[in-house]
């Protein structure tokens, strides 16, 4: 056993940390994109020359070749330096949920295609697969799918789809035989220019702002037959299968960062904050919430490294990304209240960007599947390790 | 980075979960009615090896690493953890703060029968008056001709009832605070040193804890443990190691907690079904399934920065035994809950486990200690002066 990151990884963390910090932050910080609700450009083609938004798809493609152990650092990294969560968020959408779907599962005409734009930034991804009345239960989606001639015809609609007002590609989930379930729902790759594709509103939001969420329409929405993504009938469970560990891991790395970064943030305000006569950094129950936000990073760190270790080895980790899941998303949660306790009235106003993270926390749970789900995912694993069955 | 242990590891820590099986399961209640571990059991820890896994070969160790040795701390405390308790003083603070303060003669005298098993340790640090404030003890140690004699009441004692061997820390210098504070070892039979009866507790019953009276007891200077003055840092150092061992404490009980709650989970009917079907149960152990994970690594991370000798080792301790003894306590709370009525009589282990988590949180070193030593080390981590 071995906690120790190579030369390399700390040395990569370590220069997206200062590419963000430099680069990214002093542009994504400005409140106007917050409050506007708009999108960092600038800082996207940034990171696109950076190299982060392919990271982890093969060089070929226009990628970087990363491990899920490196893309796991440069998330945690950029966040740290202060990137906005919304920025990370979309970068997630973009390269774990529509990029490596297409990297894992798609044809070679596929991957040289989509990849390289991806990976440059040039085009958005997506994915759409939630739906206004499929959402934790996930394969009861209504979108389908109908061969006609070389093309599918799909019709049905898509909510809270990040990138969505923005996006140029989606990996987009629909049924393509309603008697077999969830082993009768495919995966697609659409682009936004096909015909019978609309954005019918970007969705107003809590936090997360920056990254623009979108309801998504497919009338009669033509789309090749070679964009057809994995096999038919099973792109959907195979998409699930690599999204859900990436996802669960990957996606969730930046809370990392931001974590740190907000413990930072808060053990200078308290030193610098004076009541009673002296810092309040001073007072136990101000250092016992800073300990609990310590304790909690160092320990949800773990649990993402680990299922990226796993990822790298090619274990299977669904069990291992859903306890990363719930508990990282808790914790950042947790923390960011604790954080705006700490600033007290200075946290509540916008002046700080404490108020921000305390809104932009809140889609941990909820995102990249709800704590529920995770939960239910545990406990189906436990129960039925334990040689008993839950149905 | 490197999450899995070597196949070797895995062996050590698979045929020593055949020995608890074998060995230390059938005793579990007894032990816990008798109120002390037999010496037989202590004898048998020695044989298989378990109670030297960290130490050096020199001593009549075994040389493991600290992270497997963890691996097999939470293995016996999941199964008995007044057993692991009363192991845990007799080597982690008895022998070990001889090897860490002692010099070559005194490690070769009373190590060795210490990881054997024929000899029993204890470590003799609290006192009435001074718990999480080890710089307030009392008890004295004043020089004279070919030695030291020492005066004063220690508390809390775990094996003081049963031990031979005692490692016991006392001011040579009064008015210096924690630098006036030397360590000695002191054996059974040694006239003026007297154990008090065995506390009535909480949990952890099997495993005996008294007080210790000294009354003018001599000790020759070759038994003082290293360098006069220095006992506080040695008590530190090995209360480094000490919370390692205690966080496996905890999570064994936590494993169990979870083992036992899945078990009545599954076949527990009510309404027509298992309970496991109640999402108000199933994701309740699935909490416990996420906090256990989450304290093993963070278990083994703390094992790992100890043995590379990081310097963060000290605050990584901190923050497993923290971690891990809180949740225990939760856990184990969670636990007795899933089990309803079951869960409140001694029938099932949990009401037994339930009992025994708190200790976690106030042995060796309690969770507001945990908490200042955490904070001390951030505050140099970022950079913040107070």
């Amino acid at each position: 056993m071995d906690f120790e990151l190579t030369e390399e990884e700390k040395a990569f963390k370590e220069s997206v940390y200062q590419f963000s910090k430099k680069e990214i932050y002093p542009e994504s910080s400005k409140p106007e994109y917050d409050e506007k609700g708009e999108f960092p450009w600038e800082c996207w083609k940034k990171m696109g020359e950076f190299g982060l938004l392919g990271l982890p798809f093969p060089e070929e493609y226009g990628g970087q070749g990363a491990s899920a152990m490196m893309t796991v650092l440069a998330k945690e990294g950029f966040a740290m330096g202060g990137a906005d969560a919304g920025l990370t968020l979309s970068w997630g959408a973009h390269t774990i949920l529509c990029g490596v779907p297409i990297w894992k599962l798609g044809t070679e005409e596929q991957k040289k295609k989509y990849l390289p734009k991806i990976a440059s930034g040039e085009w958005i991804g997506g994915f759409a697969l939630t739906e206004p009345n499929a959402g934790s239960d996930a394969g009861s989606v209504r979108t389908y799918a109908v061969k006609k001639g070389d093309r599918f015809i799909l019709n049905g609609s898509k909510i809270f789809i990040t990138n969505g007002p923005i996006g140029r590609v989606f990996v987009t989930i629909a049924v393509t035989d309603k008697s077999k379930g969830p082993f009768g729902i495919s995966a697609f790759i659409v682009e936004s220019t096909f015909k019978g594709f609309s954005v019918s509103r970007k969705l107003d939001k809590l936090g997360n702002r920056t990254s623009p969420t979108g309801e998504l329409v497919f009338e009669d929405c033509e789309v090749p037959e070679e964009n057809l993504l994995g096999p038919i009938d099973m792109g959907f469970a195979e998409v699930v299968k690599y999204i859900f560990m990436w996802e669960r891991s990957c996606l969730l790395a930046p809370a990392l960062g931001s974590m740190e970064a907000g413990i930072r943030r808060c053990m200078e305000y308290a030193r610098d904050r004076v009541q009673f006569k002296k810092s309040i950094l001073k007072f136990q129950a101000i250092q016992k919430k800073l300990v609990e936000m310590k304790m909690n990073l160092e320990a949800a760190r773990q649990l993402v490294y680990r299922v990226a270790w796993l990822l790298d080895k090619g274990i299977p980790a669904l069990v291992e990304a859903s306890l990363a899941k719930l508990f990282v998303s808790e914790a950042i949660i947790k923390q960011s209240y604790e954080s705006l306790q700490i600033f007290g009235g200075y946290g509540y106003i916008k002046d700080f960007s404490v108020e921000k993270g305390y809104r932009d926390a809140r889609l941990a749970t909820i995102g990249g599947g709800t704590s529920e789900i995770q939960k239910s995912i545990i406990a189906r694993a436990l129960i039925q390790l334990s040689g008993k069955d839950i149905e | 980075m490197d999450y899995e242990f070597k196949e070797e590891e895995k062996e050590v820590l698979n045929s020593f979960k055949d020995f608890v099986k074998k060995e230390i399961e059938p005793v579990v209640e007894k032990v816990e009615e008798m109120g002390e571990v037999p010496r037989e059991i202590f004898r048998k820890l020695g044989d298989f090896g378990y109670l030297g896994c960290f130490f050096l070969q020199e001593y009549g160790g075994f040389g493991l690493s600290l992270i497997i040795s963890s691996a097999l701390w939470e293995e016996l405390a999941r199964v008995s953890p007044s057993i692991f308790l009363s192991a845990n003083a007799s080597i982690l603070l008895c022998a070990n703060s001889i090897y860490i303060a002692g010099n070559e003669e005194i490690r070769k005298k009373f190590i060795p029968p210490l990881l054997k098993g024929e000899k029993i340790g204890a470590f003799c640090l609290t006192e009435p008056e001074a718990g999480s404030d080890v710089s307030g003890i009392r008890t004295t140690a004043k020089k004279v001709d070919d030695g030291y004699v020492l005066n004063g009441r220690k508390t809390f004692v775990t094996n003081g009832p049963v031990a031979d061997i005692f490692v016991i820390f006392a001011k040579t210098e009064q008015e210096k605070g924690k630098r006036g504070i030397s360590a000695f070892v002191v054996e059974r039979g040694t006239n003026g040193l007297e154990s008090g009866k065995p506390f009535k507790k909480l949990g952890v019953r099997g495993s005996p804890t008294s007080e210790v009276y000294l009354d003018e007891v001599f000790v020759p200077f070759q038994n003082l443990l290293g360098k006069e003055n220095e006992g506080f840092y040695y008590a530190m150092k090995t209360l480094e190691t000490g919370r390692i061992a205690m966080s496996a404490f905890s999570l064994g009980i936590a494993q169990a907690c979870l083992e036992e709650s899945i078990k009545f989970a599954s076949e527990r009917k009510a309404f027509g079904k298992t309970i496991a079907h109640f999402e108000d149960i199933s994701f309740k152990i699935a909490e416990l399934k996420t906090l256990v994970d989450e304290g093993r690594l963070h278990l083994y991370k703390a094992a790992w920065l100890k043995e590379i000798n990081s310097p963060n080792a000290n605050e990584f301790a901190s923050i497993a035994k923290l971690f891990i003894s809180e949740h225990a306590t939760r856990i184990a709370s969670d636990a007795v809950q899933i089990h309803g009525g079951y869960g409140y009589i001694s029938d099932f282990k949990v009401e037994r486990l339930y009992r025994d988590a708190k200790l976690g949180e106030i042995g060796e070193g309690t969770s507001e200690i945990q908490r200042r030593i955490i904070f001390k080390e951030m505050l140099k981590e970022y950079g913040i002066e107070i």
